[in-house]
């Protein structure tokens, strides 16, 4: 899950809250569904020994789940996302807005109310 | 008696002592075996010298303790204490870690899945392969079981696995002798020579697989960050 102290504002996109290489798979999950390992590397243009590690990360973290498939003798890791991009996209926002009225309380309502008004 | 006493009295009863020049034999031997151990290409005879120089450094552990002719001496209780833990760990534990990383990992057999992989490492030693969930590439071995990952699975060639297993299998195999240099080492508080290891199960991949799928293996393990 995300965590607060990894995120940085300054990033862009969805590097503010993942590291790059995490953003990457988690982008491509979202835009193809289910992938094998060979198509992510392929989509994401890094080659597997780089993502391996991330892989089971977000495995562990709970972004993503895998299943083995064996095809033609061959063992595979085929990897969905668990939650759509709007449901982490909820996640992440909720998270920063607990955080934001815990630290600010009543000025961080307001400004949110501000927000919606302009929007 | 008090330990630093002790080592005084280990230094005053070696310069007294008329065995003495026995115990600095066998440190000098201990110390040219080391230097031509480092001298040696062949990973199979550096192996050799370097476990030569610590049983010589051993020799001189228990000459000295020797010549001391004295009884109820801490330091003496303290080595022999050391000497039947350490093999207890060595020899008896150690052995039944694979049932450990069988239960951490959850590993499962993969005979089950890809018998091939068991078939052709059963041939090479009495090993067992699990296959454990994990993206990263990795293969050891531990007790009488072969580990690989998903990733390794995924990553590597029927040659390239075969290399691996076949590195993995030697350590099977020689599994009933790795335990003594690893005593011997803990013995001379000295390091095990795992490098060499290394190198002699390399060689054992080479000659069941061959030199290119070896390299091609190493180079698609070797290159993963974690």
């Amino acid at each position: 899950m995300v965590k607060l102290d990894q995120i940085n504002i300054s990033n862009d996109g969805l590097t503010k809250f993942f590291s790059p290489i995490e953003a990457a798979i988690l982008r491509s999950l979202w835009n193809e569904g289910e992938m094998m390992t060979s198509e992510l590397t392929e989509k994401t243009k890094i080659p597997l020994t780089s993502i391996a590690g991330t892989l089971d990360r977000l495995v562990k973290a709970g972004y993503a789940a895998r299943r083995v498939d064996t095809v033609n003798g061959r063992m595979r890791y085929v990897y969905a996302p668990v939650y759509s991009e709007d449901e982490v996209a909820s996640e992440i926002t909720t998270k920063i807005m607990d955080s934001l009225v815990d630290t600010f309380g009543r000025v961080a309502i307001e400004n949110f109310s501000k927000y919606s008004d302009k929007k | 008696m008090n330990l630093i006493g002790e080592i005084n009295c280990f230094g005053l009863c070696l310069k007294l002592s008329e065995n003495a020049p026995i115990v600095g034999l066998l440190i000098v031997s201990s110390v040219a075996l080391l230097v031509a151990g480092i001298m040696i290409k062949m990973p199979k005879h550096r192996l050799s010298m370097f476990v030569s120089a610590q049983i010589t450094v051993f020799l001189a552990i228990i000459s000295t303790f020797y010549l001391m002719k004295c009884e109820g001496m801490l330091t003496i209780y303290l080595y022999f204490g050391y000497a039947l833990v350490s093999s207890a760990i060595i020899f008896g534990a150690l052995r039944f870690y694979d049932r450990v990383m069988i239960k951490r990992l959850n590993a499962k057999p993969i005979k089950n899945v890809l018998s091939w992989i068991q078939e052709f490492t059963g041939g090479l030693a009495n090993a067992t392969v699990y296959y454990y969930d994990s993206a990263v590439p990795r293969a050891f071995a531990a007790g009488r079981s072969v580990f690989v990952s998903m990733g390794l699975l995924e990553i590597l060639t029927d040659d390239e696995l075969k290399a691996v297993l076949a590195h993995e299998a030697w350590h099977i195999r020689n599994n009933s002798r790795t335990p003594f240099l690893k005593q011997l080492a803990v013995m001379t508080f000295s390091s095990h020579k795992k490098d060499e290891l290394e190198e002699l199960a390399d060689i054992f991949a080479v000659e069941i697989a061959g030199s290119e799928a070896l390299s091609s293996a190493r180079c698609k393990v070797d290159k993963v960050f974690i």
